[in-house]
């Protein structure tokens, strides 16, 4: 009896001993297993510029959080796919990563279109995603697991510059605006501001009309806008009809006080191409290299340092910003179940290198109103002023 | 519509911005013919579609571009070098490549997933050298125009124009009064007759061909003149290849060139007279309606 009870107790230290030892390798193995990032970025085609500059972005925040320890003290990783610039493809690789890599989590994609296509995905398998979105139609459609830190969003595009024109004085301020919009999502997206802001500062909307891409030719359009005398001209395109009614405007030698160019002017493309004649366009943004909020100073050092340029570039701020966002969502909720991260981004408040956001229902920070003034071939901050990098010119010079 | 919204209807068009608008079209129509001359001769003689033929305008134009930025040779001036370089090009691709299928029956579909792979690899080679990044030719003349009354002719769509009017009347005079244009009318019109006369068809190929590459350098840079450019806007250019090439009859470089009017023209009236959205839909229902009513279009082939 005395035999049998020390041998039971021999085995049970052992088992404890040996369930310790497990328990210390497993938690050890758990805590060095990285977590994996998935989901797909246009590396090759027609956005493979734009695509790589976001993973850039991804990646040295991912450098940045490893070497601070990782999230939740793992490693983090990136299973990244190349979707070729096509919307289908991002879609398919976006359920790959969930149902057969079982990714912990999903990253956002680009362009809109795919980040649109993608976000009924994330939300049928409850993943979280953060991305630019696909203009507020997609933030509409009831998705719960879908945020924009910060969205790339048309229906904003021109908040800043309209809030901006409201402190200019009634008799200094347009009278007549010709609206030219491209017929596609985006650029129906730019036009609901228009109208309801034209109203409210009583500019009269003389022109008001859609075009297919491509252009044929903008030569027509600013015509009319002359023999109309609108001195408000919106472009609502983007670069390659953008450049088309510039360059019309100088040879016509139309020359509105303002010229409000929606999506074309924000690529660098716009500046190096067209030099000076690019120069006083308005425009919004979302997003700036320009912005003093936390964060900006150290992604400019390291662009100077890696890409020898002033300024980040737009995307890859956004491939940080979007990683940022989802990071603080982890260790917030201090978890990688994505109802647990969702709910604590839905309710807290994040910071970003595109300033704090506190989302509403739809995965939405407040509108962003950055208005953005090309000057002297840079792109100034002009709206709202705690942001401000330059003075407005207005009216728009002649042209030279 | 909201209150603050004058819209100005067609109805309440001037004359001057009509014939504005036509003028406008009409500039842009004879880019795209020049750009067809060399698309309807390999399709219409050769019955090879060359798919790439819009990518091989393109690299004309990138190069075009480099030229203009690193040296400021003149878009136009670069021709001279580009040109060359193309026909040689398109001469040495017919060679190793084409020839191997030109006797194959089904040369239009081999012909197509042939220059596809092609156009392919000039896209992808464009994106390595040059980035995805939009370009555009801007030259001292970019924004001067000449003024006529009431009407603006800029002068990168006259240059266009003008040099439409040179390649396609150079391409017209080949064939018809040159001994190697006759001779390529003759080897495709009569193959084995016109060997028995002494015609070296694998030479008189190699001429067409690389002839309408090379045509296809002055139409690059002719688009590059009047809209911006990147690696993949070929594919949107080979559209207006058919376009041109179907109205005005394959193989028929005076009909492709008529036709590229008539397409400038309706653009020009349409942006005049009905809202800018409807003139895609308007240009490419013509297509639908000429493929239907006359599927050799509008013109016959001139070999």
């Amino acid at each position: 009896m005395r035999r049998s009870f020390l041998w039971t107790r021999i085995a049970v230290v052992t088992l404890v001993g040996v369930c310790l030892v497990f328990h210390a390798h497993i938690g050890h193995v758990w805590a060095s297993q990285p977590i994996v990032i998935g989901g797909s970025l246009p590396l090759t085609g027609e956005f493979a510029e734009t695509g790589k500059l976001i993973e850039r972005g991804m990646k040295f925040w991912a450098q940045e959080i490893n070497e601070r320890g990782g999230l939740l003290g793992r490693p983090v990783e990136f299973k990244i796919y190349d979707d070729e610039s096509n919307v289908g493809k991002a879609v398919t690789y976006a359920e790959k990563a969930i149902t057969v890599d079982k990714v912990d989590l999903l990253f956002g994609g680009y362009p809109g279109t795919a980040a649109r296509a993608v976000m009924p995905v994330a939300e049928k398998h409850k993943y979280v995603y953060v991305s630019m979105g696909g203009h507020m139609k997609s933030f509409e459609q009831g998705y719960t697991y879908s945020f924009g830190a910060p969205p790339l969003m048309g229906e904003w595009w021109y908040e800043g510059f309209f809030q901006w024109m409201e402190t200019v004085p009634a008799d200094q301020r347009p009278k007549k605006a010709a609206v030219y919009t491209m017929n596609n999502p985006v650029g129906a997206s730019l036009t609901g501001s228009i109208q309801k802001w034209t109203k409210k500062l009583g500019i009269e909307i003389a022109i008001d009309e859609k075009y297919n891409l491509p252009l044929p030719d903008a030569t027509p359009l600013i015509m009319k806008a002359k023999q109309l005398n609108c001195d408000m001209l919106f472009a609502n395109g983007f670069f390659g009809d953008g450049v088309m009614m510039i360059r019309a405007a100088k040879a016509l030698d139309y020359n509105p006080k303002v010229i409000l160019q929606g999506i074309g002017s924000v690529v660098p493309a716009w500046i190096k191409e067209l030099g000076k004649d690019g120069d006083y366009v308005f425009s919004g943004t979302s997003l700036y290299n320009k912005l003093n909020f936390p964060g900006n100073d150290k992604l400019n050092a390291f662009a100077k340092k890696e890409f020898q340029i002033d300024g980040y570039p737009l995307y890859f701020g956004f491939g940080y910003a979007w990683m940022q966002a989802l990071a603080q969502g982890v260790e917030g909720s201090k978890s990688l179940d994505q109802t647990k991260i969702r709910d604590w981004l839905k309710a807290n408040k994040i910071e970003t290198i595109a300033g704090p956001m506190k989302f509403d229902e739809k995965g939405l920070p407040d509108p962003i109103n950055f208005c953005t003034q090309l000057i002297n071939g840079q792109v100034e901050l002009i709206w709202p002023p705690n942001v401000r990098t330059a003075e407005p010119v207005y009216p728009k010079p002649a042209w030279k | 519509m909201a209150p603050n919204t004058k819209v100005v209807y067609p109805g309440q068009m001037n004359s001057t911005l009509v014939i504005q608008s036509l003028i406008s079209g009409v500039m842009m129509g004879s880019v795209y013919a020049l750009l067809g001359v060399g698309f309807s001769l390999t399709w219409g003689v050769m019955k090879v579609i060359n798919v790439a033929h819009a990518a091989f305008g393109l690299l004309a134009t990138f190069m075009a571009y480099s030229l203009l930025q690193a040296y400021g040779v003149d878009p136009v001036a670069s021709l001279a070098i580009t040109i060359p370089l193309l026909y040689f090009g398109g001469c040495i691709l017919y060679r190793t490549l084409l020839i191997r299928i030109t006797s194959a029956k089904a040369v239009i579909v081999s012909s197509m997933i042939l220059t596809f792979g092609i156009a392919i690899i000039l896209e992808n080679g464009m994106l390595l050298v040059w980035g995805a990044d939009p370009r555009l030719l801007t030259t001292s003349y970019t924004s001067k125009v000449f003024v006529v009354g009431p009407f603006y002719f800029q002068y990168p769509p006259l240059i266009g124009f003008v040099m439409s009017i040179i390649g396609v009347m150079t391409i017209h005079l080949f064939l018809k009064r040159t001994y190697v244009g006759k001779a390529v009318r003759a080897a495709w019109q009569q193959p084995e007759a016109s060997q028995l006369c002494g015609i070296n068809l694998r030479r008189i190929s190699t001429i067409t061909f690389g002839l309408a590459v090379a045509t296809s350098g002055a139409g690059g840079v002719g688009m590059g003149l009047l809209y911006s450019f990147e690696p993949h806007s070929h594919n949107l250019w080979l559209i207006h290849l058919f376009l041109v090439v179907i109205v005005g009859g394959v193989g028929n470089v005076l009909g492709t060139a008529l036709a590229g009017l008539i397409i400038g023209i309706i653009t020009g009236l349409s942006m005049a007279f009905l809202p800018y959205q409807w003139v895609n839909l308007l240009t490419f229902g013509l297509l639908m309606i000429i493929l239907v009513v006359r599927p050799q279009g509008l013109f016959q082939s001139e070999v």
